[in-house]
C-alpha cells in the first residue's frame, strides 16, 4: 500500500480510476483489433467522442452543481436543424460560403436560449432539475419537429461538410475544437471564480447562500453553457452528416450522464472534474470504437456496455469508500 | 452466440483459403440501420451472414447503427480505417449519411446502399443502389386501396416512426397516387404508429373513437396493421373495413388468410440481402452495374397469396 | 394570488392541485370534441392507460424509497417477448410463472445492487436497461414472438378480457393501485418505506432494515412489469424486441405529475393513478382534436412544469422558489 501511496502517477490513478480503465482497454484493443492502433483511428476516436464529449463538458458543471439537464439529446438536434437550415434562408442567398456564419451562430443561441429557458425555470420555481428537464426533452424535441416539419434538411452547400474533414497539421479540426473546449471548461471550472462557485452551490447550498453567491443566476449560466455546449455538439455533428435529422441525438443524455459519472462526478453535486469527465467519454468511446473494430455482435454490445457502466460504479465505490451511501439522487 | 461463433468459422475459413492462395478474397463491411428493431431487419442480416458464409471468397464485417445516424456515420469511418474492399450501407436517414458517403468515395471504397436510398445529392458518390422502392410500395398500396374500396370512401393511414426515410417514403407514394387515381378516397388523418403493434393499436383505438365511418387503414407495414386490425376487431367494426400495409409481415399474411386483412405488398429480407452482397460482388468484379437496382415487390392479396410463400418475419 | 387562494381553501384543497389540473383538462377537452366525454373513449383511453398504469404504481414505491427505476422499459420488453414465446413453446399454464419468476430476478438484481450494495440507483438501473435490452434481443435473435392461435387462449383474458363490461386490465389496474395504497399507507412496511426515503441515515438508527426495505421495492417494481407484460402480451398477441422502448420515461413523467417527490419519503399512489390517466388523456384528446403528434409533446412538457410548480408552490407556500 505504502509503494502505491509514494508513487505520484500511481496516486493519481487511484483518484482517477476511469483512466485506469481508460488505459487498460486501450492496451487491450491495441493488442486485438487489428487496425486500433493507428493513427487515423485514433483520430476517429477523438472525433466520435467529441460529439458526447461536448455535451459531457456542460453536464459536469451542471451535475457539480446539484442539477442534471434531460433535454440536451433535443437541443442538439435543434441546433442542428437549424445550422443547417439558416443557411438556405433566401436573406443570406448571396452571402457565399459565409452563410455559413449566421447558420452556426443562430444554432448556438438558439441552444443557449433552451438552457436559459431551463435555467430560469429551476431558478424561479424551484423545481428539481431532473423533472424541469425530462419536461424540456420532449417539448424540445416537439419544437424540433414543429420546426422541421419531421424532415431532414440537408446543406446544399458542400462546403459545410468539408469543413468536418479539415485538419490543422496532423490533427482533424473537429477533434481540436473539443480539445480547446475541454481546455477551456477546465480553466473555468478549476481557476475562476465561476468555477468554484459551481462546487460550493452543489456542495453546500446554504454556505454558498451566505457566502453571497447568487445561486438562482449561477445556476442559470450553468444552464445556458450547457445549452451552447450542447448546440455546438450539434453543429459539429451536421457538418459530419451536411444534414439534420429531426431525431438526431435520441439517448444521448443517457450516455452523456453515463460518461460523467463514469469520470467520478456525483449526482448528489459538489464533487467531479473535467478530467474525469474526460476519462468517462473516452472510456466509452474507445469502447465502441474497439468492439465496432473487434466486430461484436450489436446484441452483445448493450450487454457489455450496460455491464462495464455497472461494474465501474462498484469498483469506483470500493476505491472511495471514504463516500457516504449515496442512495439519494 | 451462434452467430459469432458461425463467422468466426467463416472467417477462419476464409483465411485459410486466401492463404492457400486459390481465391481472391474480397472484405465488405456493412453498417446496417436498426437490427432488432423489427423482424425484417434481423432475417436480413441472417440471410445477409448466410449468403457470405455460402461465398469463400468474402470476408465480411457486420455492422449496426441501432438507428442512430452519428453512430453510422463513426462506423462508416471504421470501415474507411479498416481499408475494406467495398461498404454496403442501409442508411438510417438518406440525407445525412451523404457526406459519409463521399468520403468513402474519396477514399476509394465503391459503396453500395441498400433497402432505402440515399438523398439524390449522394447519387454521384455510390457505385450503386440495391433495394425496394419504398415510393413504389407505397404506390402499391394506394392502388389497391384504390381497388378494394371502388374509389369511393374514407381512410385512416398509419405511418411509422416519424422522422426516418422509410416511412417518409411510404407515405409519399401512398398519398401522390391515392389523390391521382381516386380522388373520391378521403383521408381522414395520418398518426405515427412507430413500426409498434401495440402502439397502432392505440392509434387506431383513437381514430375509431374519433370517425364514425372508416372504410380503410393503410399502414407503414403489417406488423402495425395487424394492431390497427385487432383494434377494429375489438370495437366490433371490422367487417368490410379494408386493411393495406406496404410490408408484408407473417402476421398480415395469417390475417390474409383469415379473410381479415385485404392485402400488403410482398418484400423478402432474403431476396433484399442477397442483391444487396451480390450488387458488392458484382461493382468489385468489374462489371457495369446499373445505378439503381430495384428488385421486385409485388402486390400480395387475399386473391394471389398462394404465389407466395408465408415470410419468415 | 393563486396560492393564496388555495391556502386559504384549505391544505387538502392545496395538495391536491394535480386533482384539480386533472379535472380543468377534462372540461376543456370536452368543450373542445363531443366524442371526448363519451363512455366508450373514457374506457378506452383507461385501458389504453393500463400498461403506464401499473409500471408507474412500482415506480412510485422505488422512488418514494429514494431511488429510481429506468430499467422498467426494457424489462417490460424481456418479460412480454418472454411470456408471448414461451406461451407456444409450454403452454400459458407454464409460461406466465415462469415469466414472473424470470422479471423478479431482473428485479433482484436491481434489488440487489441498489440496496445492499448501495450503488446509485440511476446509474444501475442506467446500466440494466442497455444489458436487459442486450438480453431480450439475444434471447429472441432479433426475432418478432407471436402467439399461433390467438382466439382460443385463456392467456387472451389479461388484454381484451371484461368481467361484467368492464375490461379486465382495468380491473387490474385499479386493484393493484387500491392494493399498493393500502399497503404504503397502513402497513409497518408503508411506514419503512417512507422512512427510508425520507431519510436514510435515521432510519437504520431507528432499527429499520434499510437494505432490505430497497431490495422489496425494486422486487415490487419487477412485479408491476410482469403484469404490465401479461397485460401487453395478451393485447397485442405478439411482441416486438424494443416493445418498452421509451416506457420508463413516461412512467417517470407519470409519477413526477402525481407529484411523487424524486428525494423520495413522500408520495401517493393514488396520485400517480391521476398522473397516469392525466397524460393518456391528454394524448387521447389531442388527436381526438386533430393535432398531430408533437403537439402532444409541447403540451406533455408544459403540464409536467406547472404541474410540478404548482405542487411544490403550494407545499413551500410561496409561488416563486426562495433560491436567490
Amino acid at each position: 500500500m505504502s509503494m502505491f501511496s509514494n508513487n505520484p502517477a500511481l496516486r493519481w490513478l487511484m483518484h482517477n480510476p476511469i483512466w485506469g480503465f481508460v488505459l487498460l482497454i486501450f492496451v487491450f484493443f491495441s493488442l486485438s483489433a487489428d487496425h486500433f492502433f493507428d493513427a487515423r483511428n485514433l483520430q476517429n476516436i477523438v472525433v466520435q467522442t467529441s460529439t458526447i464529449g461536448l455535451i459531457a463538458l456542460g453536464m459536469t458543471l451542471v451535475m457539480i452543481n446539484g442539477n442534471i439537464d434531460l433535454s440536451v439529446g433535443a437541443t442538439l438536434a435543434l441546433a442542428a436543424a437549424f445550422a443547417v437550415d439558416v443557411q438556405s434562408w433566401a436573406a443570406f442567398a448571396t452571402w457565399g460560403n459565409w452563410q455559413i456564419l449566421p447558420a452556426v451562430c443562430l444554432a448556438l443561441l438558439a441552444g443557449i436560449a433552451m438552457g436559459a429557458i431551463n435555467g430560469f425555470i429551476v431558478w424561479k420555481t424551484g423545481v428539481d432539475a431532473f423533472i424541469v428537464t425530462l419536461g424540456a426533452m420532449l417539448g424540445i424535441r416537439g419544437l424540433v419537429f414543429v420546426y422541421t416539419g419531421e424532415q431532414s434538411f440537408y446543406a446544399a452547400n458542400f462546403a459545410y461538410s468539408d469543413f468536418s474533414m479539415m485538419s490543422l497539421g496532423p490533427f482533424p479540426v473537429l477533434a481540436v475544437i473539443f480539445v480547446l473546449a475541454v481546455i477551456a471548461v477546465h480553466w473555468l471550472l478549476s481557476r475562476t471564480v465561476h468555477g468554484r462557485n459551481t462546487y460550493a452551490v452543489g456542495g453546500n447550498r446554504e454556505a454558498a447562500v451566505n457566502a453571497g453567491i447568487r445561486v438562482g443566476p449561477h445556476m442559470m449560466i450553468n444552464f445556458m453553457l450547457i445549452g451552447f455546449l450542447a448546440a455546438l455538439s450539434g453543429v459539429l455533428l451536421s457538418t459530419q452528416m451536411g444534414a439534420a435529422t429531426p431525431n438526431l441525438g435520441r439517448d444521448y443524455e443517457l450516455w452523456v450522464i453515463t460518461a460523467v459519472v463514469l469520470g467520478g462526478t456525483k449526482l448528489t453535486g459538489g464533487k467531479g472534474d473535467i478530467i474525469g469527465t474526460l476519462g468517462g467519454v473516452l472510456a466509452i468511446g474507445i469502447l465502441r470504437n474497439g468492439m465496432n473494430l473487434m466486430q461484436v455482435p450489436a446484441f452483445y454490445v448493450y450487454v457489455i456496455l450496460g455491464s462495464i457502466l455497472i461494474a465501474v460504479l462498484f469498483l469506483d465505490k470500493r476505491f472511495n469508500r471514504t463516500q457516504n451511501g449515496g442512495l439519494r439522487l | 452466440m451462434t452467430k459469432t461463433m458461425k463467422f468466426l468459422l467463416a472467417s477462419c475459413g476464409t483465411v485459410a483459403l486466401a492463404s492457400a492462395g486459390s481465391a481472391e478474397t474480397v472484405r465488405i463491411g456493412i453498417t446496417q440501420n436498426n437490427v432488432g428493431i423489427d423482424s425484417y431487419q434481423t432475417t436480413y442480416e441472417q440471410a445477409f451472414i448466410a449468403a457470405a458464409d455460402a461465398n469463400p471468397n468474402v470476408e465480411v464485417i457486420v455492422l449496426d447503427a441501432g438507428g442512430d445516424v452519428a453512430r453510422q456515420i463513426s462506423q462508416m469511418q471504421d470501415l474507411i480505417q479498416q481499408q475494406v474492399d467495398a461498404i454496403i450501407i442501409w442508411p438510417t436517414d438518406g440525407q445525412a449519411l451523404v457526406p459519409a458517403v463521399r468520403n468513402a468515395f474519396n477514399a476509394g471504397i465503391p459503396v453500395v446502399v441498400t433497402n432505402s436510398n440515399i438523398a439524390e445529392a449522394g447519387m454521384d458518390f455510390i457505385a450503386a443502389f440495391s433495394g425496394p422502392n419504398n415510393i413504389q410500395q407505397g404506390i402499391y398500396s394506394a392502388e389497391m386501396m384504390c381497388d378494394a374500396l371502388g374509389g369511393e370512401g374514407q381512410i385512416v393511414q398509419i405511418t411509422g416512426m416519424p422522422g426516418y426515410t422509410t416511412a417518409i417514403e411510404r407515405q409519399q407514394g401512398f398519398d401522390e397516387r391515392l389523390a391521382e387515381l381516386c380522388p373520391g378516397v378521403t383521408q381522414l388523418d395520418i398518426q405515427p404508429g412507430d413500426w409498434n403493434r401495440e402502439r397502432a393499436q392505440r392509434t387506431m383505438e383513437t381514430f375509431l373513437t374519433r370517425f364514425d365511418q372508416i372504410d380503410g387503414v393503410y399502414s407503414g407495414d403489417d406488423n402495425m396493421g395487424v394492431g390497427a386490425l385487432n383494434a377494429a376487431i375489438d370495437a366490433g367494426r371490422a367487417e368490410g373495413m379494408v386493411f393495406i400495409g406496404a410490408t408484408n409481415f407473417a402476421v398480415g399474411y395469417d390475417a390474409m388468410a383469415r379473410g381479415e386483412y385485404w392485402g400488403s405488398v410482398y418484400q423478402s429480407p432474403v431476396d433484399d440481402a442477397e442483391a444487396a452482397l451480390q450488387t458488392a460482388l458484382d461493382v468489385l468484379a468489374g462489371e457495369d452495374v446499373p445505378k439503381l437496382n430495384y428488385f421486385d415487390t409485388p402486390k400480395i392479396t387475399q386473391d394471389n397469396m398462394d404465389e407466395f410463400d408465408r415470410p419468415v418475419f | 394570488m393563486l396560492i393564496a387562494r388555495l391556502k386559504a381553501g384549505g391544505p387538502t384543497l392545496a395538495k391536491q392541485g394535480i386533482l384539480v389540473a386533472f379535472i380543468l383538462f377534462m372540461i376543456v377537452f370536452s368543450f373542445m370534441s363531443d366524442r371526448f366525454m363519451t363512455t366508450g373513449n373514457v374506457m378506452s383511453v383507461f385501458r389504453q392507460a393500463t400498461i403506464v398504469g401499473v409500471m408507474a404504481l412500482g415506480v412510485t414505491i422505488v422512488v418514494i424509497g429514494g431511488n429510481l427505476d429506468l430499467s422498467v422499459g426494457s424489462m417490460l420488453s424481456f418479460a412480454t417477448v418472454l411470456v408471448v414465446d414461451l406461451h407456444d413453446k409450454i403452454g400459458p399454464e407454464l409460461a406466465v410463472p415462469v415469466m414472473v419468476l424470470a422479471t423478479l430476478c431482473l428485479g433482484a438484481v436491481n434489488g440487489f445492487l441498489i440496496g445492499i450494495l448501495r450503488l446509485n440507483s440511476l446509474i444501475v438501473t442506467l446500466g440494466m436497461l442497455s444489458v436487459i435490452q442486450g438480453l431480450v434481443l439475444i434471447y429472441s435473435g432479433g426475432q418478432n414472438v407471436d402467439i399461433a392461435n390467438q382466439s382460443e387462449t385463456w392467456f387472451r383474458v389479461f388484454g381484451r378480457g371484461a368481467v361484467m363490461g368492464i375490461a379486465t386490465p382495468i380491473i387490474l389496474f385499479v386493484g393493484l393501485a387500491l392494493f399498493f395504497h393500502i399497503l404504503m399507507t397502513t402497513t409497518a412496511f408503508g411506514r419503512r418505506v417512507h422512512a427510508v426515503g425520507g431519510n436514510p441515515v435515521a432510519s437504520v438508527f431507528s432499527g429499520i432494515p434499510r437494505s432490505r426495505i430497497v431490495f422489496l421495492t425494486y422486487l415490487i417494481s419487477a412485479l408491476c412489469v410482469a403484469v404490465a407484460a401479461m397485460i401487453l402480451g395478451s393485447r397485442v398477441m405478439g411482441s416486438q424486441n424494443n416493445v418498452g422502448q421509451g416506457y420508463e420515461l413516461q412512467v417517470l413523467a407519470a409519477v413526477i405529475l402525481g407529484g411523487t417527490s424524486l428525494l423520495g419519503g413522500s408520495g401517493s399512489i393514488l396520485r400517480t393513478v391521476l398522473g397516469v390517466l392525466m397524460l393518456a388523456f391528454i394524448q387521447n384528446g389531442l388527436i381526438l382534436m386533430g393535432q398531430p403528434y408533437y403537439t402532444q409533446w409541447l403540451v406533455t412538457w408544459a403540464v409536467i412544469i406547472i404541474a410540478v410548480w404548482l405542487d411544490v408552490a403550494a407545499k413551500r407556500g410561496r409561488l416563486l422558489s426562495p433560491i436567490a
